[in-house]
């Protein structure tokens, strides 16, 4: 008799102290893991534009890795881990397009992480608007994109008609000033918002458009443009390209004798590859940064630009800090994680109006929509190469080097 | 003027890197009708052999050219007799499909042992050139135009002036006459791309000095090698090198036409293309087939 009321009384007792135990374990944040979060993204792993699409793939790993490590993306009671499910676009626009769909309906993902480049991001943008999947991106700038009143495509970072803008500002500080520009640009959207917008704000600042000329983007060969710019005679000498182009004009500016007191492109000197290719050829130019590993930003959630720094060394063991194009596709995953957490839901629609509405201070700088959906809110920072070395020179607030103006001659260098 | 002069040297120049690009790929497609689409791959692994032997041994780029064209003619000896002699008497089309494949299967393979890292090589003299009157010639690129017609030399006496050479030419003019006067058709047809691969290895070289390499900055040369072909003609070295210097100044003197964007440079080139095509078949010095 007594043994038929134990079994029960001790049955009780189990299911007590386990109904303890979860209760304990939810003490901290939330106890159960739920469904994985899927993103799409399709990125160029390869063809023109490969490096740029690793370095943005770099970006998301990173987060990735953070993220996981923590469980997974908090709603509700429940963690979700997540999941990036990748694609290679190729460097192809078009391809880009068709991958993102084939991510949406073949391998299921929920939200689509943008691609490398404006081009891609243009084509992308189509399909996510087509199927009502948000799309965050970091890596597309042409502000061709947002005019079109697409409301499920965001951009974390700033728009290209600021990219060099700053560069102006700066000169415009500068003594003795420089009051001529040489303008060589490559056709795509991107870097031909950029050199627009450069060549709109320029004579506000009392400094005149000389020579300005495009190309066909990834023109094997530059020098003909660059002896035409150096028969105008400019103080000012920039490109609005991507790397390769970059490196081309540099060497050809070289190589052709062409002497300006500012060299500044738009793409390309941030990335490590600028200065290995070039070595001290590389010297004294500038650029215009979405990010550098010295800002001071003191951010809501997620790593400082110092932590954010050394994880990027310890896991890609580099000995380079991460340049902004890492920062900034991190900075979109961010975006969407706090979006999703703000909707305690994984519905389309409203993490798609938790995005119009976040504002949110990260490592990366102010994260911040206005109503085309691009980040108007976080600035530009100029970069200069002195010494092998990357230093920020501008605005003063951030910055931790000085301009070193005017750039000697190549011939006295 | 000097301005215009200064574009007609540079175009020169210019030219100078087609002609070193083109002539392996018209030797290629003179003699074997293969349309060789994985040149510019050949082209950019010679160039990133440069690189290698410029920042791992300090040996100048123009030094290293002979070792450029040695490593890249054993490499298209062993691709023709391994892989592309299996189609060697298909249709056009399968060595268009063979030489694509050929072309990502390299391509995919540098990127694997290289990355997409852009790398360059410079050299210390890298930027200085001769200054004359108002115009600026980078010793770099003179330096890669001579070689580019010391080349078209080299090639010229051996297709004239030795037994392989004479070899070769009996197998472009003809395949079967030339099996009856006891020519090892596989052998030689291996030696014609080993040729073109070498020279293709050494043109590499001397892109790595003034452009930034990755492994997909082969492309654009098959592209333009075909053009120089189109444009010079087939049969003759000098018809490669004509067109190759024409081609390097159409496009230096699009680029400067007042008014237009250099986007059009492209457009002018083709359609030069078009009109040689339209008028004269064979190209500017070509033999007729």
């Amino acid at each position: 008799m007594r043994g038929k009321r134990i079994a029960p009384i001790l049955a009780g007792l189990g299911l007590l102290l386990t109904a303890c135990g979860t209760a304990n374990n939810g003490g901290s944040t939330a106890t159960s893991s739920g469904a994985p979060i899927v993103f799409g993204a399709a990125v160029s792993l390869t063809g023109a534009q490969s490096k740029e699409g690793g370095l943005t793939k770099q970006g998301y790993d990173l987060w990735l890795d953070w993220i996981n490590q923590k469980g997974g993306i908090v709603i509700g009671n429940v963690k979700h881990p997540v999941q990036i499910k990748y694609e290679d676009d190729q460097s192809e626009a078009n391809l880009s397009a068709t991958l993102v769909q084939k991510l949406i309906t073949d391998e299921k993902a929920q939200f689509i992480l943008g691609p490398y480049g404006s081009a891609a991001t243009a084509t992308d943008a189509i399909v996510a608007e087509k199927n009502s999947i948000p799309m965050v991106e970091a890596n597309g700038a042409a502000q061709a994109i947002f005019n079109k009143g697409y409301k499920y495509t965001f951009g974390v970072l700033s728009p290209a008609n600021k990219y060099l803008t700053g560069v102006i500002d700066m000169a415009a500080t500068l003594s003795p000033k420089p009051t001529t520009l040489a303008m060589l640009a490559a056709n795509d959207n991107f870097s031909v918002e950029v050199a627009k917008a450069v060549e709109d704000y320029a004579p506000s600042k009392g400094i005149q458009v000389v020579f300005s000329k495009q190309y066909p983007a990834a023109a094997p060969d530059v020098s003909g443009l660059v002896s035409q710019a150096k028969a105008t005679n400019p103080d000012i000498v920039m490109n609005s390209g991507h790397l390769a182009e970059a490196i081309a004009i540099n060497k050809a500016a070289k190589q052709l004798g062409l002497n300006a007191k500012i060299f500044a492109y738009s793409v390309g000197p941030s990335t490590p590859d600028f200065i290995s290719a070039l070595g001290p050829d590389a010297n004294y130019v500038y650029d215009g940064s979405q990010w550098t590993p010295q800002v001071k930003y003191t951010p809501s959630f997620y790593l400082s630009v110092a932590d954010y720094v050394k994880a990027y060394e310890q896991k890609y063991s580099s000995s380079e800090p991460p340049d902004y194009h890492v920062a900034e596709s991190t900075a979109a995953c961010l975006a969407f994680q706090k979006a999703i957490e703000t909707a305690g839901s994984l519905d389309p629609g409203k993490v798609r109006d938790a995005l119009a509405s976040l504002d949110v201070m990260t490592f990366f700088g102010q994260i911040k929509f206005d109503s085309r959906g691009i980040n108007i809110y976080k600035p530009m920072v100029v970069e200069q190469i002195q010494n092998g070395t990357h230093y920020t020179v501008f605005p003063a607030s951030v910055a931790n080097g000085k301009p070193q103006y005017p750039t000697p001659p190549w011939s006295s260098r | 003027m000097s301005q215009f002069t200064q574009q007609v040297i540079l175009g020169l120049l210019l030219g100078g890197i087609y002609v070193a690009v083109a002539l392996g790929f018209s030797l290629v497609w003179g003699v074997l009708n293969i349309v060789n689409l994985a040149h510019g791959a050949l082209v950019i692994v010679g160039s990133y052999l440069t690189w290698a032997l410029f920042t791992r041994f300090h040996i100048d780029p123009f030094l290293s050219l002979p070792i450029d064209a040695g490593a890249l003619f054993v490499l298209g000896y062993l691709l023709q007799r391994g892989v592309i002699n299996h189609i060697i008497r298909a249709p056009l089309l399968f060595t268009f499909l063979l030489t694509f494949g050929l072309n990502l299967v390299l391509v995919s393979l540098l990127l694997l042992i290289f990355t997409a890292d852009f790398r360059s090589v410079t050299p210390s003299y890298s930027g200085a050139g001769l200054h004359l009157a108002g115009v600026t010639i980078p010793y770099i690129r003179l330096a890669g135009l001579l070689v580019a017609l010391v080349m078209a030399g080299i090639l010229w006496a051996i297709l004239n002036r030795t037994r392989v050479g004479a070899g070769i030419l009996a197998v472009g003019a003809d395949r079967d006459a030339a099996q009856l006067v006891g020519i090892d058709l596989r052998h030689l047809y291996a030696i014609t791309f080993a040729v073109g691969a070498a020279f293709a290895g050494v043109a590499g070289g001397i892109i790595s000095t003034f452009q930034s390499i990755t492994p997909t900055a082969g492309d654009p040369y098959t592209l333009q090698a075909f053009a120089v072909v189109i444009l010079g003609g087939l049969g003759r070295v000098s018809a490669t090198v004509a067109g190759g210097l024409l081609f390097g100044l159409i496009e230096v003197l699009g680029q400067s036409l007042p008014g237009l964007g250099s986007g059009y440079a492209n457009a002018i080139a083709f359609v030069v293309l078009v009109l040689v095509l339209v008028v004269r078949p064979r190209g500017l010095l070509g033999r007729l087939a």
